[in-house]
């Protein structure tokens, strides 16, 4: 693949918005000063990147992991505060691709566990992911594996391994969803129990429950069991080559670059996929390196889950958080972290917005933007304007629109912020006055009006 | 920028299905209404209640006299000796008492095996075909968007259609009709810094004027734009609506009872609704059904009762018609988890002053399932949904459904507000 050439400020912030949440102006400094080549290296291969400080940072806030609430918190500190940017985005692709939801799994430690899990293998050979999910306590029990026996098969685990995390609905029959059904019997779990507050479930096969006559999967037939089964389901190929690794570059491809693939780069991403070795890093990788992903088509194309607008909120404005007011935001924001309502999980882009959603993301821009306080999700009004021409209304409106990495929006949207930051309390047009009184008010104001604007839903 | 928003509405909005879900706002000329085409200032309002998950059509109406059934249903089966009868062939869970009694007031009808042919038996593709009204997914819009574009675009309303709902419905995807997509009225609205209440309307101002802004980047935020001002002349009119409202029906205490009251409030605001939708989920009972399935029957037939109870109170009963869809039946056999698989037909219920009660098709024929074990379909789901159109809401049920489907029957089209209302009152 060809690496771009014109890398610039601006490219280097797109990067920082679609590899992780959105970077501060220093962070996007930093991230442009290393080029193209290692910009992408440094997002990629974060293990080089030490975390030891940060995560006992993180250990030490005292987030209770045995709440929903406590483990929402924990994760979007991580989005936010981690110095992996790609490796909280990647695990939360896998949490959209198929977290399991508390709701059902009723056992936070599982939930956290399937978290780390993800995290762990974000960026593994997909083969060992979708191993370590398909034997994920919460996953056993959110799908219903766990009750799968031998006789009479329950089909909903298999299913969706096909239709949603692996091949898509119609690269595989009904047929093969019942074989597959009956490979898996017998994976479960052990201890999952009220006594342990369904904390404490581990994967074990229990053989008296399995399947052992022969099944065909996708053309091949034999005693297969569940091992087998995620084997032949990520070698399937049909007319147009490995149908896993079109689906998961096809996939990736969307979530990084905010639109769908074309042909060409679909076919491209799957070939990176069979030559790695089913390397999630590795499509990740040319993702990034790809000539369209930095195309004007390309920027500025993928709305904001309210996950991502809460971390980016926090993230660009250098706030301060104990997440609690974000984490209590996004189930009316539409996003109940860990508890989707089904297998799915939430539709990406535009279904995110509707109007009650949209009032919600305003309502948590307004906690933020007018929290003065010393604790709870906050930031400094004054600082925002340092380095920068505050003197003048168009000097601030520039300063916080290149802040938030909305200062592509039209002149009559600039003109509507200069005409806020100049409008007095009675309604009538003044001046902007660089004091600390108007700060407080027109900065903060102005810093809500901006979230909630059409520009900032997207990344 | 080369990029057309011919190209957004394709290609750009994630991934498979979602492409798809493109809201109207996203769409070309949106902001633009077209003129009226009338027809929308009848009174009648279509109430649609989703079961998420695939309802277990066996165990709602259940074929209590066909043999087979307890045979089929060895771990989950309801005891034939105890359902609600409604004939010879059928009975209604037990649990079901509210939608009997309804069924006894001659409000209720039941239209039996309903579905479409070649299902992949998918959750989601299946929601994707019930919400367009094709089973080949070639329509972006929903089957009652399409019907909103062409009755309600340009009326000036910005409630004509609402959804009680997380997100909004495709069912209700349109070109030209915003809907207002919201759970609960108490916080809908923009909120501003409570530390400088009298800068709230400068923040107003300032939120809509970049909503109505031009923007060098093409599309998206175009359509977000939209959301923005439809929020806001929704809002407007939402914030009087509840005040003061007593309910006089017995809702339970469960997000579905919550819904049809909220449903029940802005019918009786009289704010010109004519779509109100709302969801329930939970239905997707692979294991355990036998535990799970009964308080779901018993929440949505409690909610509707009360439903009606309220709207009866308060006299606006006649010009409501309450229909149910789900994505799937389930399997006719249980599975070895206490639960059902992914299934085909279910019957679905009906309910108003506005139906010609009654049994609408033939009990499940549980002696010729299909070689998944599944369900034969009788009635078309656009038979289903063309009925619904063309007697209920005077619509041109083959232009928006494309092609002509069977008339049901189950709704009287000889059924006026006027003739319910002298029937509400003759029942006493």
């Amino acid at each position: 693949m060809v690496a771009m050439t014109s890398w610039t400020r601006e490219t280097a912030a797109h990067l920082y918005r679609r590899a992780g949440f959105g970077g501060t102006p220093a962070e996007i400094d930093a991230l442009y000063a290393r080029g193209l080549e290692g910009a992408v290296s440094w997002l990629v291969d974060y293990e080089s990147v030490p975390i030891d400080q940060y995560e006992s940072t993180l250990a030490s806030r005292g987030y209770d992991l045995q709440r929903t609430v406590g483990l929402q918190e924990w994760f979007l500190d991580r989005m936010a505060f981690s110095p992996r940017p790609l490796e909280e985005k990647l695990t939360y692709f896998w949490n959209l691709h198929w977290t399991s939801g508390i709701s059902k799994v009723k056992g936070e430690t599982l939930i956290y566990n399937q978290n780390q899990t993800e995290r762990r293998l974000a960026g593994a050979r997909f083969d060992d992911l979708v191993t370590a999910i398909s034997q994920d306590p919460a996953m056993l029990v959110w799908l219903d594996n766990a009750t799968n026996r031998v006789g009479r098969p329950n089909e909903n685990y298999a299913r969706e391994l096909m239709e949603l995390f692996t091949l898509g609905v119609g690269n595989y029959s009904q047929t093969d969803v019942t074989e597959v059904a009956r490979a898996l019997t017998g994976w479960t779990v052990a201890n999952y129990n009220k006594a342990t507050n369904y904390n404490a479930a581990t994967f074990t096969v229990r053989n008296e429950l399995h399947d052992t006559g022969v099944k065909t999967i996708l053309g091949q037939s034999g005693n297969f069991d569940g091992n087998d089964a995620i084997r032949i389901i990520l070698e399937h190929s049909d007319a147009n080559g490995s149908v896993s690794g079109r689906f998961l570059g096809g996939k990736l491809w969307s979530y990084f670059a905010g639109r769908a693939a074309d042909d060409y780069v679909v076919a491209e991403l799957r070939d990176v996929y069979v030559s790695s070795g089913r390397s999630i890093r590795e499509l990740v990788r040319a993702i990034l390196l790809h000539p369209e992903f930095y195309e004007a088509h390309t920027v500025r194309t993928w709305v904001r889950s309210p996950v991502e607008f809460a971390v980016a909120s926090i993230r660009m404005l250098e706030a301060q958080s104990d997440f609690s007011a974000p984490a209590n935001a996004l189930a009316g924001m539409g996003q109940a972290l860990f508890n989707p309502s089904d297998a799915k999980g939430w539709d990406w882009g535009a279904a995110w917005l509707n109007t009650g959603s949209l009032f919600a993301r305003a309502a948590l821009a307004n906690t933020l933007a007018s929290n003065r306080g010393a604790a709870g999700s906050r930031f400094d009004a004054s600082a925002l304007l340092a380095g920068a021409d505050a003197s003048t209304s168009a000097g601030v409106v520039d300063a916080l629109a290149s802040r938030l990495n909305v200062e592509d929006v039209a002149g009559d949207v600039r003109e509507a912020w200069i005409a806020y930051l100049e409008t007095n309390d009675d309604g009538s047009r003044g001046s902007w006055h660089d004091d600390a009184a108007s700060v407080d008010e027109k900065v903060r104001g102005l810093v809500h009006v901006m979230l909630t604007g059409p520009a900032f839903q997207l990344a | 920028m080369t990029f057309s928003r011919r190209d957004f509405l394709v290609r750009s909005t994630g991934f498979v299905t979602v492409s798809a879900m493109v809201p109207r706002w996203a769409v070309k000329g949106a902001a633009a209404f077209e003129e009226s085409v009338g027809a929308a200032d009848s009174g009648r309002t279509l109430v649609v209640l989703e079961l998420m998950g695939g309802n277990d059509g066996l165990n709602t109406v259940v074929p209590y006299a066909d043999s087979l059934y307890p045979q089929l249903r060895s771990r989950i089966g309801i005891p034939v000796g105890s359902v609600l009868q409604l004939d010879g062939a059928l009975g209604l869970n037990p649990v079901m008492t509210g939608m009997k009694s309804l069924w006894d007031a001659g409000r209720v009808a039941v239209v039996t095996n309903v579905g479409y042919p070649n299902s992949s038996l998918s959750h989601f593709q299946s929601r994707d075909i019930w919400h367009t009204a094709d089973p080949l997914l070639a329509q972006r819009r929903g089957w009652l968007g399409r019907w909103a574009d062409g009755a309600l675009a340009g009326n000036g309303n910005p409630l004509s259609c609402a959804a009680i709902s997380q997100n909004l419905p495709r069912t209700l995807l349109s070109d030209h009709v915003g809907v207002p997509t919201f759970l609960t009225l108490a916080s809908y609205r923009y909120q501003t810094d409570g530390a400088h209440p009298a800068d709230a309307s400068n923040q107003t101002a300032a939120f809509l004027a970049q909503s109505a802004g031009e923007y060098e980047i093409d599309n998206t935020p175009a359509a977000l734009s939209q959301v923005g001002r439809d929020a806001m002349a929704s809002s407007d009119i939402l914030q009087t609506v509840g005040s003061g409202y007593v309910a006089m029906g017995a809702y339970p205490d469960n997000s579905l009872g919550a819904g049809l009251e909220l449903i029940a409030q802005i019918i009786h605001a009289g704010v010109g609704a004519r779509i109100l939708y709302v969801t329930y989920g939970g239905f997707d009972n692979h294991a355990g059904e036998d535990a799970d399935h009964d308080p779901l029957l018993t929440d949505v037939s409690d909610s509707i009762k009360a439903f009606f109870d309220d709207l009866d109170g308060h006299g606006n009963a006649s010009d409501v018609l309450l229909m149910t869809w789900s994505e799937f039946g389930r399997r006719a056999q249980d599975n070895g988890s206490n639960g059902t698989d992914h299934g085909t037909s279910a019957p679905h219920f009906v309910v108003g002053d506005g139906v010609v009660s009654g049994v609408h098709g033939g009990p499940p024929d549980l002696a010729h399932l299909d070689s998944n074990g599944n369900l034969a379909i009788e009635n078309d789901f656009r038979s289903y949904y063309g009925t619904i159109l063309s007697d209920w809401l005077g619509a041109d049920a083959d232009a928006v459904l494309g092609a002509q489907w069977p008339n049901l029957g189950f709704v009287n089209r000889s059924f006026s507000a006027g003739s319910g209302a002298a029937r509400r009152i003759s029942r006493g």
